[in-house]
Protein backbone atom coordinates (compact mmCIF):
# COMPACT_ATOMS: atom_id res chain seq x y z
CA UNK A 1 0.00 0.00 0.00
CA UNK A 2 2.85 2.90 -0.72
CA UNK A 3 1.56 5.44 -2.34
CA UNK A 4 2.47 5.78 -6.07
CA UNK A 5 3.47 2.05 -6.53
CA UNK A 6 1.55 1.47 -9.55
CA UNK A 7 -1.32 -0.73 -8.53
CA UNK A 8 -3.04 2.39 -7.35
CA UNK A 9 -6.49 3.61 -9.34
CA UNK A 10 -6.06 0.93 -12.12
CA UNK A 11 -10.18 1.29 -12.58
CA UNK A 12 -11.01 4.86 -12.47
CA UNK A 13 -14.60 5.18 -11.84
CA UNK A 14 -16.22 7.96 -14.13
CA UNK A 15 -16.76 11.16 -12.21
CA UNK A 16 -20.59 11.71 -14.16
CA UNK A 17 -23.40 10.47 -13.15
CA UNK A 18 -24.72 8.14 -16.21
CA UNK A 19 -27.91 9.75 -17.62
CA UNK A 20 -28.28 7.70 -20.33
CA UNK A 21 -31.00 5.98 -18.80
CA UNK A 22 -32.96 8.98 -17.24
CA UNK A 23 -35.53 9.07 -19.95
CA UNK A 24 -36.24 5.48 -19.32
CA UNK A 25 -36.52 5.78 -15.24
CA UNK A 26 -39.13 8.76 -16.18
CA UNK A 27 -41.23 7.15 -18.49
CA UNK A 28 -41.09 3.80 -16.26
CA UNK A 29 -42.59 6.49 -13.35
CA UNK A 30 -45.00 7.74 -15.55
CA UNK A 31 -46.38 4.59 -17.00
CA UNK A 32 -46.42 3.03 -13.37
CA UNK A 33 -48.54 6.03 -12.20
CA UNK A 34 -51.08 6.16 -15.28
CA UNK A 35 -51.62 1.99 -14.41
CA UNK A 36 -52.33 2.87 -11.06
CA UNK A 37 -54.27 6.26 -11.01
CA UNK A 38 -58.06 4.89 -10.99
CA UNK A 39 -60.52 7.78 -12.11
CA UNK A 40 -63.45 7.89 -10.11
CA UNK A 41 -66.81 6.88 -11.64
CA UNK A 42 -69.34 8.84 -10.56
CA UNK A 43 -69.49 12.87 -11.89
CA UNK A 44 -69.42 15.55 -9.65
CA UNK A 45 -72.59 16.09 -7.38
CA UNK A 46 -73.41 19.77 -6.08
CA UNK A 47 -73.25 19.33 -2.70
CA UNK A 48 -71.41 21.01 -0.15
CA UNK A 49 -69.87 18.70 2.41
CA UNK A 50 -69.78 19.88 6.32
CA UNK A 51 -67.06 19.94 8.44
CA UNK A 52 -66.40 17.69 12.07
CA UNK A 53 -63.47 17.77 13.66
CA UNK A 54 -63.66 14.37 14.62
CA UNK A 55 -63.55 13.29 10.91
CA UNK A 56 -61.47 10.00 10.46
CA UNK A 57 -60.28 8.14 7.63
CA UNK A 58 -62.24 4.93 6.66
CA UNK A 59 -60.18 1.83 5.94
CA UNK A 60 -62.52 -0.29 4.21
CA UNK A 61 -61.64 -1.53 0.57
CA UNK A 62 -63.06 0.88 -2.02
CA UNK A 63 -65.39 -2.38 -3.39
CA UNK A 64 -67.42 -2.03 -0.02
CA UNK A 65 -68.12 1.34 -0.18
CA UNK A 66 -71.19 2.83 -1.47
CA UNK A 67 -71.62 6.60 -1.95
CA UNK A 68 -75.20 7.99 -0.87
CA UNK A 69 -75.53 11.75 -2.55
CA UNK A 70 -78.00 14.00 -0.88
CA UNK A 71 -78.44 17.24 -2.44
CA UNK A 72 -79.72 20.18 -1.02
CA UNK A 73 -83.56 19.73 -2.66
CA UNK A 74 -83.39 16.59 -0.94
CA UNK A 75 -83.17 14.42 -3.90
CA UNK A 76 -80.96 11.01 -3.35
CA UNK A 77 -78.42 9.83 -5.81
CA UNK A 78 -76.97 6.30 -5.98
CA UNK A 79 -73.95 5.57 -8.61
CA UNK A 80 -75.06 8.51 -10.71
CA UNK A 81 -79.36 7.74 -10.27
CA UNK A 82 -81.67 9.51 -8.75
CA UNK A 83 -83.69 7.26 -6.57
CA UNK A 84 -86.96 7.72 -5.23
CA UNK A 85 -86.39 8.48 -0.99
CA UNK A 86 -88.60 5.53 -0.18
CA UNK A 87 -87.08 3.36 -2.94
CA UNK A 88 -83.31 3.46 -1.24
CA UNK A 89 -83.97 0.19 0.81
CA UNK A 90 -84.67 -1.69 -2.31
CA UNK A 91 -81.72 -0.12 -4.12
CA UNK A 92 -79.55 -0.78 -0.99
CA UNK A 93 -80.78 -4.10 -0.15
CA UNK A 94 -79.53 -5.96 -3.18
CA UNK A 95 -76.08 -4.69 -2.86
CA UNK A 96 -75.42 -5.22 0.59
CA UNK A 97 -76.46 -8.69 0.01
CA UNK A 98 -73.71 -8.80 -2.73
CA UNK A 99 -70.98 -7.57 -0.78
CA UNK A 100 -71.15 -10.55 1.87
CA UNK A 101 -72.69 -7.87 4.65
CA UNK A 102 -69.76 -5.87 4.48
CA UNK A 103 -71.12 -2.31 2.58
CA UNK A 104 -70.45 0.58 3.93
CA UNK A 105 -72.42 3.39 3.36
CA UNK A 106 -70.70 7.11 2.70
CA UNK A 107 -73.67 9.43 3.08
CA UNK A 108 -72.69 12.36 1.20
CA UNK A 109 -75.29 14.93 2.04
CA UNK A 110 -75.19 18.56 1.39
CA UNK A 111 -74.80 20.26 5.31
CA UNK A 112 -78.12 22.33 4.59
CA UNK A 113 -80.72 19.42 3.79
CA UNK A 114 -83.27 19.31 6.80
CA UNK A 115 -82.64 16.70 8.95
CA UNK A 116 -85.88 15.13 8.27
CA UNK A 117 -84.49 13.97 4.55
CA UNK A 118 -81.31 12.12 6.00
CA UNK A 119 -83.25 10.70 9.14
CA UNK A 120 -85.78 9.20 5.86
CA UNK A 121 -82.84 7.66 4.50
CA UNK A 122 -81.00 6.27 7.60
CA UNK A 123 -84.47 4.33 8.07
CA UNK A 124 -84.53 2.79 4.69
CA UNK A 125 -80.70 1.87 5.69
CA UNK A 126 -81.70 0.39 8.15
CA UNK A 127 -84.40 -1.49 6.40
CA UNK A 128 -82.02 -2.55 4.11
CA UNK A 129 -79.85 -3.69 6.81
CA UNK A 130 -77.11 -1.55 5.98
CA UNK A 131 -76.32 -0.14 9.62
CA UNK A 132 -72.79 1.07 8.86
CA UNK A 133 -72.90 4.28 7.84
CA UNK A 134 -70.18 6.62 7.35
CA UNK A 135 -71.11 10.95 7.37
CA UNK A 136 -68.91 11.99 5.09
CA UNK A 137 -67.29 15.06 6.61
CA UNK A 138 -64.27 16.93 5.69
CA UNK A 139 -61.48 17.77 8.31
CA UNK A 140 -61.96 20.98 10.14
CA UNK A 141 -58.78 22.21 12.07
CA UNK A 142 -59.09 23.68 15.47
CA UNK A 143 -58.85 26.77 14.85
CA UNK A 144 -61.41 27.41 12.42
CA UNK A 145 -63.24 25.74 14.75
CA UNK A 146 -62.85 28.13 17.69
CA UNK A 147 -63.48 30.75 15.68
CA UNK A 148 -66.84 30.52 14.44
CA UNK B 1 -25.80 26.64 -58.81
CA UNK B 2 -24.57 23.09 -57.90
CA UNK B 3 -22.53 24.40 -54.81
CA UNK B 4 -25.63 26.09 -53.55
CA UNK B 5 -27.77 22.80 -53.38
CA UNK B 6 -27.72 20.53 -50.44
CA UNK B 7 -26.01 22.98 -47.86
CA UNK B 8 -28.79 22.56 -45.22
CA UNK B 9 -29.33 18.59 -44.89
CA UNK B 10 -31.48 17.78 -42.02
CA UNK B 11 -30.54 15.16 -39.60
CA UNK B 12 -31.92 11.49 -40.30
CA UNK B 13 -32.20 11.02 -36.39
CA UNK B 14 -34.86 12.02 -33.74
CA UNK B 15 -33.35 14.19 -31.29
CA UNK B 16 -33.61 12.31 -28.19
CA UNK B 17 -31.86 14.42 -25.64
CA UNK B 18 -34.37 16.30 -24.44
CA UNK B 19 -36.64 12.93 -23.63
CA UNK B 20 -36.01 12.70 -20.26
CA UNK B 21 -37.45 16.55 -19.43
CA UNK B 22 -40.58 15.43 -21.83
CA UNK B 23 -41.23 12.44 -19.65
CA UNK B 24 -40.47 14.05 -16.07
CA UNK B 25 -42.56 17.03 -17.18
CA UNK B 26 -45.15 14.71 -17.56
CA UNK B 27 -44.83 12.93 -14.39
CA UNK B 28 -44.91 15.98 -12.57
CA UNK B 29 -47.60 16.97 -14.25
CA UNK B 30 -49.97 13.76 -13.68
CA UNK B 31 -48.52 13.67 -10.03
CA UNK B 32 -49.61 17.40 -9.14
CA UNK B 33 -52.55 16.89 -10.87
CA UNK B 34 -53.74 13.42 -9.46
CA UNK B 35 -56.17 13.72 -6.66
CA UNK B 36 -57.13 10.70 -4.32
CA UNK B 37 -60.94 10.56 -3.52
CA UNK B 38 -60.40 9.50 0.66
CA UNK B 39 -63.12 7.86 2.40
CA UNK B 40 -63.59 9.23 5.50
CA UNK B 41 -66.25 10.45 7.99
CA UNK B 42 -67.99 10.27 11.08
CA UNK B 43 -68.73 6.80 11.33
CA UNK B 44 -71.70 5.55 13.09
CA UNK B 45 -73.54 1.77 13.05
CA UNK B 46 -77.34 2.54 13.39
CA UNK B 47 -79.10 -0.02 14.93
CA UNK B 48 -80.77 -2.93 13.92
CA UNK B 49 -83.84 -2.24 12.48
CA UNK B 50 -85.89 -4.92 15.03
CA UNK B 51 -83.39 -3.35 17.89
CA UNK B 52 -84.90 -1.97 20.73
CA UNK B 53 -83.03 -1.82 24.10
CA UNK B 54 -84.66 -0.14 27.09
CA UNK B 55 -82.11 1.46 28.38
CA UNK B 56 -82.26 3.15 32.15
CA UNK B 57 -83.29 6.81 31.91
CA UNK B 58 -80.21 7.61 34.51
CA UNK B 59 -77.89 6.42 31.70
CA UNK B 60 -79.13 8.80 28.71
CA UNK B 61 -78.16 12.53 28.52
CA UNK B 62 -80.66 13.51 26.07
CA UNK B 63 -79.65 16.24 23.56
CA UNK B 64 -82.37 18.08 21.24
CA UNK B 65 -80.61 20.27 18.51
CA UNK B 66 -83.09 23.12 17.62
CA UNK B 67 -83.29 24.62 14.29
CA UNK B 68 -81.18 28.01 15.30
CA UNK B 69 -78.58 24.98 16.07
CA UNK B 70 -78.67 25.52 19.62
CA UNK B 71 -78.88 22.22 22.00
CA UNK B 72 -81.03 21.42 24.90
CA UNK B 73 -79.44 19.35 27.49
CA UNK B 74 -81.32 17.34 29.58
CA UNK B 75 -79.79 14.75 31.85
CA UNK B 76 -81.20 11.11 32.60
CA UNK B 77 -83.76 11.46 35.29
CA UNK B 78 -84.14 15.48 35.75
CA UNK B 79 -86.40 17.94 34.22
CA UNK B 80 -84.47 20.61 33.93
CA UNK B 81 -82.91 21.98 30.82
CA UNK B 82 -79.89 23.58 30.04
CA UNK B 83 -79.84 25.32 26.50
CA UNK B 84 -75.85 25.40 24.84
CA UNK B 85 -73.87 26.51 22.09
CA UNK B 86 -72.53 23.28 20.32
CA UNK B 87 -69.55 23.75 21.29
CA UNK B 88 -69.84 23.38 24.64
CA UNK B 89 -71.10 19.54 24.73
CA UNK B 90 -67.84 18.08 24.42
CA UNK B 91 -66.80 19.28 28.00
CA UNK B 92 -70.68 18.53 29.27
CA UNK B 93 -70.12 15.33 27.85
CA UNK B 94 -66.59 14.91 29.61
CA UNK B 95 -67.87 15.79 33.09
CA UNK B 96 -71.16 13.25 32.95
CA UNK B 97 -69.38 10.39 31.35
CA UNK B 98 -66.65 10.67 34.09
CA UNK B 99 -69.65 10.15 36.80
CA UNK B 100 -71.45 7.72 34.51
CA UNK B 101 -69.48 5.33 32.49
CA UNK B 102 -72.63 3.80 31.32
CA UNK B 103 -73.76 6.81 30.13
CA UNK B 104 -75.88 6.66 26.31
CA UNK B 105 -76.49 9.93 23.91
CA UNK B 106 -79.55 10.10 22.61
CA UNK B 107 -79.77 13.10 19.89
CA UNK B 108 -82.93 14.52 18.90
CA UNK B 109 -83.36 16.55 15.83
CA UNK B 110 -85.89 19.03 14.57
CA UNK B 111 -87.26 17.83 11.48
CA UNK B 112 -86.58 21.35 10.05
CA UNK B 113 -83.16 21.46 11.78
CA UNK B 114 -79.84 21.50 8.76
CA UNK B 115 -77.87 18.28 8.83
CA UNK B 116 -75.07 20.35 9.24
CA UNK B 117 -76.07 21.12 13.10
CA UNK B 118 -76.53 17.68 14.11
CA UNK B 119 -73.31 17.42 12.38
CA UNK B 120 -71.63 19.71 14.79
CA UNK B 121 -73.19 17.77 17.99
CA UNK B 122 -71.99 14.52 16.09
CA UNK B 123 -68.73 15.82 15.98
CA UNK B 124 -68.47 17.10 19.22
CA UNK B 125 -69.35 13.82 20.89
CA UNK B 126 -67.12 11.85 18.70
CA UNK B 127 -64.28 14.29 19.97
CA UNK B 128 -65.25 13.87 23.43
CA UNK B 129 -64.99 9.98 22.78
CA UNK B 130 -68.14 9.03 23.61
CA UNK B 131 -69.21 5.69 21.94
CA UNK B 132 -72.44 4.97 22.37
CA UNK B 133 -74.45 7.63 19.98
CA UNK B 134 -78.25 7.19 19.09
CA UNK B 135 -79.69 9.65 16.59
CA UNK B 136 -83.21 10.00 16.09
CA UNK B 137 -86.06 12.23 14.82
CA UNK B 138 -87.56 14.38 17.43
CA UNK B 139 -91.23 13.80 17.20
CA UNK B 140 -93.57 16.58 17.40
CA UNK B 141 -95.07 17.26 20.49
CA UNK B 142 -91.67 15.62 22.46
Amino acid sequence: MIRGSGLERKSKASSEIPSSSLADMAFLLLIFFMVSTTFRKEQKRDVVIPEAEATQKLDEPRKYVLHLYVERDGSVYINDRHVPIDQVSAVVGPLYEQSDRRLVVNLRADRDVSYQVVDMVQKELQEARAVRVTFYTNLESRVTRERR
Amino acid sequence: MAIMRRKKRASGEIPTSSMADIAFLLLIFFLTTTVFDEEKGLSIVLPEAAETVAVPQKNILHMVVRPDGLVEVKRGESPQVQTVRYNEIEQIWRFEASRNPNLIAAVKTDPTASYRHMINVLDELQVAGAERISLQLLEAGQ
